[in-house]
């Protein structure tokens, strides 16, 4: 086990460079190259202030290098063992070093800086999604499990799979439409994190001079209502459908069997041993479904306007800030083969018959 | 002693061949018959095929121009002149189907191949006579009916062209349904309903030749995978590692930000990056395949690679990959439409999501009608096609059969 998960690490070296370099020279070879767009806002400037610009982004950034050679500097940079470059773009002494992500070249602020803001905000959006999911998915996937063929197993089936089929961005539109919205009801704010006053709040509700204040912890829940919702309803739904096929798998088994034939209450047949063995299938999926809500969290958060790492990749890509576009595919597809080797080792702990040797 | 050598075991080859090929037709046939028995199939297939419609005879339903006029004792037809190229061959393509598939005469693959030429030469040939004019102005009729200088005229169903901008009605812009217009306007004073009937083809189209695109790939580097296990095994499950730990959605804003999106690049965008599933699959499939009696023949007998991979293993693994490519035309068309919505899919063409987009104005306006109805149409038709693919999926698993 030990030797597979070593294996299985040293694997994730080739692929992450797999990742990252067919996303850099996609971007590489697009007309208008890096940091194009960057220099088209700008498009009314007189043609020899623009190849200033473009001569000043070319030697900073080094973007009249060959392209590979501009791949293994940025290699360089995010590795902690290798040149270290000095203030003027050239490169120093060899050794060990701190690893950077380079800078915006929109913002003009380290990567990291921008990846430390908003990577928490998209964490923690899919953190407070995954326990209702997860609760909602057990629960209707028990009772539909219990009540199979009738009319509430029917009724949830189809609606499990019309909600895996609602697109989120309607759900997005229509929620902030109808719940957000001046002209029907005002119940939710439409974007954002926080109300401009947050920084004044104090942390839990109060009674203050002015009145009652809802208090900082109380307006960050609010505003995170909506998106959490449409971020959780497809996984859900999918939750749901896996948690019924297990139990009624489980309750078709041998053992189950046994324990009626012995006179255990059907209670107890449920809870106690049925339930305890469904929750695998359900701990299985835990490790892909939290790369696929990063990717779903990408339109929730373009769609209620919240700074999260989504946000910032879709805004990085359309002006081609080659740093952040690559530290944010770095961060994914990170998480995304860490969450693969997770899948594979849990699998093997929760199901003793599966093993790597 | 050669001769013989090589003759036979070719023709065991050729027999296994059509063997297979025959009971993976029937197969096919029992898995068809078993899904047009479910209510929640049969709707999605009705859905799917009112789509088809709409989008075939699109320029018939919703046009500004007249179908007939009598202008100064003559009599026109503005729709039939404004065709375009691909007007013309979209209905080319559909009657002549249609007419091959009820004549019983010739066998079904002589009606296909017919079929085909007939397209090719359509395609070949239309673009190049069909040149309608490329300056138009829709509202010429309205004001010469208003000026009383038509004598008699008839119209589409929905008298407006998707691009008709009502220059003459500016007072038209974002109104919500009426009886002129059905589904209200959007934000260019265009009519809804005649953009979505018209976006029917964007999601269609995308939604199967994307998925066609992926299963190609898919197939392939699947079927090499599973087939020459060892270093190209490792190499590929590296790629299919590689397309599927990186953000899907990033991958994709990447490609769409760097080629300027229309509607073909956009569907092999699609197709090159939803592919994985595929490969997983029929790698998975042609491992347990390679160990076979019949494949171990065909190798035998010395067949070349691309027979025994296409010919012999492939028919034996397609049918269920029918579900996952049902599956995938429904997250095509979500994929299209999201990226669309977010602002960077299609730019010139009016698809569902790029008309949901607009619901949501200035200073917070919220216009229902451009929320609902291009929404609905995604979710109906994505809803149809996981209908089809879960009632597909249920025909094919036998344990669910025992217990029906």
């Amino acid at each position: 086990m030990f030797a597979y998960i070593i294996r299985r690490l040293l694997l994730m070296f080739p692929t992450l460079l797999g990742i990252t370099a067919l996303v850099f020279f996609t971007m590489a070879f697009s007309p208008g190259g890096i940091g194009g767009p960057l220099l088209d806002r700008s498009g009314n400037m007189r043609g020899g202030q623009q190849q200033y610009i473009r001569a000043y982004y070319e030697k900073r950034y080094g973007l009249n290098q060959p392209k590979l050679v501009q791949y293994a500097r940025w290699l360089n940079l995010i590795s902690p063992i290798g040149f270290r470059s000095n203030d003027d773009g050239t490169l120093g002494s060899f050794g060990l070093k701190w690893p950077s992500l380079g800078e915006s070249m929109q913002q003009h602020r380290p990567v990291m800086d921008l990846i430390a803001e908003s990577l928490p905000i998209t964490l923690l959006l899919n953190l407070i999604s995954i326990p209702f999911v997860y609760g909602f998915g057990v629960v209707t996937g028990i009772i539909s499990a219990r009540h199979r063929g009738g009319w509430y197993d029917t009724a949830t089936s189809l609606s499990q799979l019309a909600s895996w089929s609602v697109p989120t961005i309607w759900a997005g539109v229509m929620l902030i439409g109808l719940l957000a919205n001046r002209q029907y009801i005002k119940l939710f704010p439409t974007s954002g994190l926080h109300e401009p006053e947050a920084v004044f709040m104090p942390f839990l509700p109060h009674f203050m001079a002015r009145g009652w204040n809802c208090g900082w912890l109380f307006d960050t829940a609010w505003h995170l209502v909506l998106p959490v919702v449409c971020l959780s309803y497809g996984s859900s739904a999918f939750l749901t459908k896996l948690m019924r096929g297990s139990i009624l798998e489980n309750l078709d088994s041998d053992y189950v069997r046994t324990a009626r034939a012995k006179g255990v209450a059907e209670r107890d047949v449920l809870y106690r041993h049925v339930f305890r063995n469904s929750l695998l299938a359900l701990i299985t999926v835990a490790a892909s479904i939290l790369p696929a809500m990063i990717g779903g969290s990408v339109v929730v958060e373009s769609i209620f306007s919240i700074p999260g790492m989504g946000k910032l990749g879709v805004d990085s890509v359309q002006f081609r800030d080659r740093e952040v576009v690559m530290a944010v595919t770095l961060i994914g597809g990170l998480i995304g083969l860490l969450s693969q080797i997770l899948r594979d080792i849990i699998y093997a702990m929760a199901d003793p018959r599966v093993s790597y040797e | 002693m050669t001769e013989i050598g090589t003759i036979t075991p070719l023709g065991h080859g050729e027999l296994l061949a059509t063997e297979s090929a025959s009971s993976s037709r029937s197969y096919f046939r029992q898995i068809v018959d078993s899904v047009l028995r479910r209510v929640g199939a049969i709707l999605g297939a009705i859905w799917i095929g009112t789509l088809v419609l709409l989008a075939v005879f699109s320029p018939l339903i919703a046009n500004s121009h007249p179908c007939l006029m009598e202008k100064d004792g003559h009599w026109s037809s503005p729709m039939l002149a404004h065709l375009s190229a691909g007007d013309v061959i979209l209905q080319t393509l559909f009657w002549s189907g249609a007419v091959l598939y009820f004549i019983p005469k010739p066998r079904r693959q002589t009606r296909l191949i017919l079929w085909i030429c007939v397209s090719v030469l359509a395609i070949g040939i239309f673009p190049f006579i069909i040149n309608p004019p490329t300056i138009v102005e829709y509202q010429i009729y309205r004001e010469d009916q208003q000026a009383g200088k038509i004598e008699k005229v008839f119209y589409a169903p929905i008298p407006f062209s998707p691009d008709d901008h009502l220059f003459d009605q500016m007072e038209m812009r974002l109104t919500a349904p009426s009886r002129i217009h059905w589904m209200g306007t959007t934000s260019d004073s265009a009519d809804l309903l005649s953009n979505m009937i018209y976006a029917t083809r964007i999601a269609l189209s995308i939604g199967f030749i994307s998925t066609g695109i992926a299963l190609i790939i898919g197939v392939i580097i699947g079927g090499l995978m599973g087939y020459y296990v060892g270093w190209i095994d490792l190499l590929g499950m590296r790629l299919v590692e590689i397309f599927d730990a990186i953000p899907t959605l990033l991958l994709l804003l990447c490609f769409v930000a760097i080629f300027t999106p229309n509607l073909y690049i956009m569907m092999a965008i699609i197709g090159a990056t939803s592919w994985v599933g595929y490969a997983y699959f029929i790698r998975a499939e042609f491992l347990s395949l390679r160990q076979r009696d019949f494949v171990q023949a065909a190798r035998a007998a010395g067949l070349p690679v691309r027979s025994i991979l296409f010919r012999h293993m492939l028919p034996n693994g397609l049918t269920p990959l029918i579900v996952s490519a049902s599956f995938g035309v429904a997250s095509a068309i979500l994929v299209e439409s999201t990226l669309s919505f977010l602002g960077i899919g299609l730019v010139n063409e009016a698809s569902w999501g790029n008309l949901l987009n607009q619901a949501v104005g200035e200073g917070g306006t919220f216009y229902w009608w451009i929320a609902l109805y291009p929404g609905l149409a995604i979710f109906l038709t994505v809803f149809a096609y996981n209908l089809i693919g879960e009632a597909l999926r249920d025909a094919l698993d036998p344990k669910l059969q025992e217990n029906k």
